[in-house]
């Protein structure tokens, strides 16, 4: 889980707006991931969604994710194949979203990869490599990590409960 | 000086005296409410892992705001899942009609000063209006939430926001929070806490103030923060700001401020009303989480009480509430929307995001006091939308084009 292999890039060139990711009215007709991974940058970038395939790594240029706190920005771009987004920065909930369900985000300046080129991304040393360029990041914290080895957020707490009687307070 | 506003709040609910920026802690929550679109999500999440307890039925919520008249059977089958999910928590549900969660939570006493609230809807953050940490969070964190009483936060940092001078009599509090965002973009706020200092701040009436907070999330902060001020909840402090120099600390001097438009596709993207004076407009919607309260609707009447709306202009007003729309009628104004031919809609999200009509047909250009604009927001990526306040939004609804920020004193 930690080294990835083998990703390919796909360009981003402009903000993108959690309506960008999948437009509000589709959440509110489907909780199945796969059937709003069909609508993924149906507005934003049509004909995006029938291109991309597993282990794609989203490279965008500018902010990503910001808007609305729906889950399903998340969960519709895992199920389209997506396992990592590299960005500048991200919507602070898309983020949050994104480590809970296992999507990798990472903050980093400038990713200049291209479209296609493929990537190895490893989360232990902060280091993602392609042909053109190897760009290290601060990597992410241990508890991230291990939220997105256990399954996510809630199979973490899932597994809390099933050993703890009662709920008590962590801290 | 003291620490900032958000550290204290998330000490407070940590057991520790202090904290710091960029710590991850883990932080008991005071109330956790839910809106109806993500509902079923997290009920599904729900039966995935085996949950079926909340941490305190009292202070669970699941409001029905965003498909209050459900449009095509899917969502219907959506909200009956809720419905079901809501009851079988043994949750307080708001029944649709009852208004948007962000506008009832306030009159309901939900963001009560320095509680943490979690909301499965970005503009959660309206609780920054009476200094309540209300956060948005996606369907897993308040599933988490739900269950335990707890989440987990990042410290954020936090900037301030010294606003001096008074706008333009036709200026409204979201043309300040546009100005200001179109004048440093989104970047200083990120992920940050905002704490609004100075006398404008100070003399917001409660309305406004909600409008203020609710547009952090725009700004790209994780909250913001308004003073305290009169006519507002006891339990509010007065927010102190950092020393002259400090490069958190960002100095407006407002004085004159024209009102403000956002053209599309982002609320960042605003410049002052005259810029696009005289442009076409043929959808006007009132209402929303950000100008959808009493002042809003009472403005939006005022001004329709001296014109009609244009032939050809769909002019849409929702209630933020149901106790809104009550005092809207009592008040008359009402009474007055409708004889100037606009649309009075159920309380809720209405128009604001394509879950509900009225959807823009594609080539529309329409005029909406919501939160954002972003590409498709209202159902139909064809159609353009511009954001301005309920005061810019009635006059062209009398016009059919953007006014002229002269035209608006009245």
């Amino acid at each position: 889980m930690k080294e990835i292999l083998n990703l390919r890039v796909r360009r981003i060139e402009q903000t993108i707006s959690t309506d960008d990711i999948i437009p509000g009215r589709y959440k509110h007709m489907y909780t199945d991931a796969k059937e709003l991974a069909k609508h993924v940058f149906e507005n934003a970038i049509p004909g995006f969604a029938v291109t991309l395939q597993e282990r794609d790594v989203i490279c965008c240029s500018d902010t990503f994710g910001i808007g609305s706190s729906r889950e399903q920005a998340v969960s519709s771009l895992l199920a389209a194949g997506v396992i990592a987004v590299i960005a500048p920065s991200f919507g602070r909930i898309f983020f949050r979203n994104a480590w809970n369900l296992g999507l990798i985000a990472l903050e980093i300046p400038s990713p200049s990869f291209a479209e296609k080129e493929t990537v190895n991304l490893d989360l232990i040393k902060g280091e993602i490599a392609g042909n053109s360029e190897t760009i290290n990041f601060q990597p992410p914290p241990e508890k991230m990590l291990e939220m997105v080895e256990q399954g996510g957020l809630l199979a973490m707490l899932e597994k809390r409960l099933a050993t703890k009687p009662t709920i008590i307070l962590s801290n | 000086m003291n620490s900032p506003f958000v550290e204290e709040v998330i000490a407070k609910h940590a057991d520790r005296d202090s904290i710091h920026e960029g710590e991850l802690v883990t932080a008991r929550v005071d109330r956790v409410y839910l809106q109806d679109g993500n509902s079923p999500t997290i009920s599904k999440l729900f039966k995935k892992h085996g949950f079926s307890d909340v941490f305190d039925q009292e202070h669970v919520g699941v409001f029905f705001d965003h498909s209050v008249l459900s449009p095509d059977k899917h969502i219907a089958a959506r909200l009956r899942e809720a419905e079901e999910f809501a009851e079988s928590l043994g949750v307080q549900v708001f029944r649709a009609g009852e208004g948007i969660s962000h506008v009832v939570a306030l009159e309901q006493g939900w963001y009560e000063p320095g509680t943490i609230v979690i909301g499965s809807d970005s503009h959660t953050c309206t609780g920054g209006a009476t200094q309540c940490l209300a956060l948005g969070m996606g369907a897993s964190d308040c599933a988490a939430a739900m269950v335990t009483g707890e989440t987990w936060l990042k410290v954020p940092g936090t900037v301030w926001l010294d606003i001096k001078g008074r706008p333009a009599a036709s200026a409204r509090a979201r043309d300040v929070v546009m100005h200001v965002l179109a004048e440093l973009g989104q970047y200083p706020f990120m992920y940050k806490s905002i704490e609004w200092v100075g006398p404008w701040a100070e003399d917001l009436s409660l309305d406004s103030c909600a409008s203020v907070a609710n547009l952090g999330v725009e700004m790209g902060a994780k909250c913001s923060f308004l003073p305290q001020g009169k006519d507002r909840p006891n339990g509010m402090v007065s927010l102190h700001k950092p020393e002259d120099g400090d490069p958190r600390l960002h100095r407006f001097n407002i004085e004159g401020l024209p009102p403000m438009i956002s053209k599309p596709n982002s609320p960042g993207n605003s410049v002052p009303l005259d810029e696009c004076a005289g442009l076409k407009i043929n959808y006007v919607f009132i209402g929303t989480c950000t100008n959808g309260r009493l002042e809003d609707i009472a403005e939006a009447a005022s001004v329709l009480a001296q014109g009609k709306v244009r032939q050809k202009v769909h002019c849409l007003v929702t209630p933020g509430s149901q106790k809104v729309y009550l005092e809207a009628l009592e008040k008359g104004y009402i009474a007055t929307l409708m004889r100037a031919g606009a649309i009075i809609s159920p309380p809720g999200c209405s128009a604001c995001l394509g879950t509900q009509g009225s959807i823009p047909a594609s080539g529309d250009r329409v005029l909406s006091t919501m939160n954002r604009n972003f590409l498709g927001r209202m159902g139909n990526p064809e159609a353009e939308i511009f954001l301005a306040s309920p005061l810019v939004a009635a006059h062209t609804a009398i016009k059919g084009e953007i006014p002229n920020s002269t035209e608006l004193v009245s």
